[in-house]
């Protein structure tokens, strides 16, 4: 057996891994339809960071988005059985949530019940907070909860991270 | 000589290691794949090529023409009630929850549809998917009769049933409602919808379950 033989033989090897690799990247990729993706129709945008003066109500900006084709409850729902959105900061996360003032929803109707309006957000929707920060630098992990729905089904109701390194000084 | 073929034995030996590699990741994958499919939800939402953002997707159920997994869950009284016992009825099984708007609008529907066929064999079981405080009984009370509030709103007047989350994988997920599964006088699922769709729709599902 010389040196091109021995090539040869790695080089076939070597397809047949690189074959076997990339099937095994979905092995039963054949045998499943495509799901639509239902991740977390509402992200959060900015600030990362705020700086603020310590023990003061300071306003801070908190803007978010409500993917295409959803909508969220505002924070004033219309029923009492539907879900307010909310925001919120953990007790002793060295930062309190003085006060958040929440902008009033859009009215909204299903096309299959045109006798029902709902209060909702879609797109970009800002919640105007006052935060309070003790001295230091602070990573507060607040929290928004909601619940989403499309033109025809609603999604459980979902609590996401809000992350804000809130300084100081 | 002897360089050459100790240098061929190990070039073979990475040949044959590196093969052999391959082959294992591609079982391993193979296996953890067919693992997390037998236990993920057995449903999907397939996006119809014409459909555009936030319309109805085609719902595909990997229970339609299987028996539909049963349960047994307490409705608001505390009774236990088992999806076996309704065998020989065609069954709607519907999940539903509160806070969410489209189950409101087909409600009225199903009470009418259920009123239509229960002299033909037809039941609708009403499970709600709200989340329940197990663990904490003032919570749990309170919850229970937000439930039994709004299914009173609701004219529910066939079985409502709780903690239907429990259900979720046996169910395929229940990652959005309404969802319903339309269960033959055998016990087989010959239906699933998902999301709000139509009165007329639903009704001929339940003529496919009573097999009209």
């Amino acid at each position: 057996m010389n040196w091109r033989t021995i090539s040869r033989w790695a080089a076939i090897v070597g397809l047949l891994n690189l074959a076997l690799m990339m099937r095994s990247q979905s092995p039963l990729a054949d045998s499943t339809s495509r799901s639509i993706a239902r991740g977390a129709p509402v992200e959060y945008l900015f600030p990362e960071q705020v700086t603020i003066a310590v023990g003061k109500a300071s306003p801070v900006a908190l803007h978010f988005r409500v993917a295409s084709g959803f909508h969220i409850n505002s924070h004033t729902p219309k029923e009492e059985s539907l879900i307010p959105t909310a925001f919120s900061v953990p007790e002793s996360s060295g930062v309190r949530l003085a006060s958040a003032s929440y902008p009033d929803g859009e009215d909204f109707i299903l096309p299959l019940d045109p006798s029902t309006r709902l209060s909702v957000y879609t797109g970009e929707f800002t919640i105007q907070t006052r935060l309070v920060a003790e001295h230091g630098n602070h990573l507060v992990q607040a929290s928004l909860h909601y619940q989403a729905c499309d033109k025809s089904a609603c999604y459980p109701p979902r609590t996401i991270t809000v992350p804000i390194d809130v300084i100081g000084n | 000589m002897k360089r050459n073929t100790i240098v061929l034995g190990i070039t073979l030996l990475l040949l044959a290691l590196f093969a052999w590699a391959g082959w294992a990741n591609w079982e391993y994958r193979k296996q953890a794949a067919e693992k997390r499919l037998a236990s993920m939800e057995k449903a999907e939402l397939v996006a119809d090529s014409s459909a555009g953002a936030g319309d109805v997707p085609h719902f595909v159920s990997q229970l339609t023409s299987h028996p539909a997994p049963d349960f047994t869950l307490e409705d608001l009284n505390g009774k236990k009630v088992s999806l076996d016992s309704y065998k020989g009825k065609a069954v709607l099984i519907n999940f539903w929850a509160t806070w969410c708007g489209p189950c409101k609008i087909e409600t009225p529907w199903l009470v009418e549809l259920r009123n239509q066929y229960a002299s033909k064999g037809f039941e609708i079981l009403g499970l709600s998917a709200d989340d329940l405080d197990l663990d904490d009984k003032a919570k749990l009370a309170e919850e229970k009769r937000d439930i039994a509030k709004f299914a009173q709103q609701q004219h529910m007047q066939y079985p409502v049933l709780i903690n239907a989350g429990s259900l979720d994988k046996a169910y395929g997920g229940l990652d959005a409602l309404p969802t319903s599964y339309f269960v033959d006088r055998s016990g087989k699922v010959v239906a699933a919808t998902l999301g709000l769709t139509s009165k007329d729709d639903i009704e001929g599902n339940i003529r496919r379950a009573l097999a009209e």
